[in-house]
């Protein structure tokens, strides 16, 4: 059975991108979101298993929707698209609770490895 | 996974076309308020895009210039305001990513890399610049 993901991100070119690398890979996108408030809303709707969530976003930034959607539903399993020069943003979502964070360009194979950690580990 | 990169180009094209005037249209603003919250971040999500989307398909030269442009208006951004001189330099960024965006428009090639410009838009505004290397000592 394919994991349901939430793919957020303000470009429908990486939002696309991401819909073709993961889906031949066992994943299925059950929803799209292209701001930081949307990404909120769609998860309470969709109730996806995992949630890609770029971590520069318009209406509120990606660590801001990141602890909104972790208020909503603390288990939620939320991995941050991050760009090179954004480490200290990434500690930042770690901490705040991302469980991963994968980094543009994305590199297909890691992302699917990286989708399938998060999703496969389980929660401590 | 093997990606059609043909489509992705005139997705870019697209995208970075719109980037590009919401970009200007927040460069303007910023001529007009320099501390205008919106416009800064604007700029930045718009530089920050750009340079994801060129570096997804290796454009390399485009993604430096984004991304120099982006760190630029990080520092924008936590100062609270652009700089005067600042705002020049912003376009003249704008303009190098316009020119190299349309090249790949127009042959479908990555362009040439503007190391000119990068250093430009890494280079700290005259207000940053410690009082010392500002004053030519005579001695």
């Amino acid at each position: 059975m394919s994991r349901r993901v939430l793919v957020a991100d303000d470009a429908a070119f990486m939002r696309q991108m991401i819909r073709e690398i993961i889906e031949p890979e066992g994943f299925e996108v059950v929803g799209e979101a292209t701001d930081g408030l949307e990404v909120v809303e769609t998860f309470r709707e969709v109730h996806p298993e995992l949630v890609m969530l770029d971590i520069v976003m318009p209406k509120c930034s990606g660590i801001d929707a990141l602890r909104r959607i972790l208020a909503v539903d603390p288990s939620a399993r939320v991995v941050m698209c991050s760009a090179l020069g954004q480490e200290s943003l990434v500690q930042e979502a770690l901490q705040a609770g991302a469980r991963g964070f994968i980094v543009k360009p994305f590199k297909p194979d890691a992302v699917v490895a990286t989708l399938r950690q998060v999703a496969e580990k389980p929660d401590a | 996974v093997k990606l059609d990169l043909a489509k992705y180009r005139t997705l870019f094209l697209e995208e970075a076309g719109d980037h590009l005037a919401e970009l200007s249209r927040a460069l303007l603003e910023l001529e007009k308020d320099a501390g205008s919250p919106e416009a800064i971040d604007a700029a930045f999500r718009m530089a920050h895009s750009i340079k994801g989307m060129a570096a997804s398909l290796g454009y390399e030269s485009i993604a430096e210039i984004a991304h120099r442009f982006e760190d630029r208006m990080a520092r924008y951004r936590a100062a609270g305001r652009v700089d005067a001189t600042g705002v020049g330099v912003l376009f003249q960024g704008l303009d190098g990513l316009e020119r190299m965006i349309g090249r790949v428009r127009e042959t479908g090639e990555a362009p040439p890399g503007s190391p000119e410009l990068a250093a430009a838009l890494a280079a700290p505004d005259a207000a940053e610049v410690p009082s010392s290397k500002k004053v030519r000592r005579r001695s």
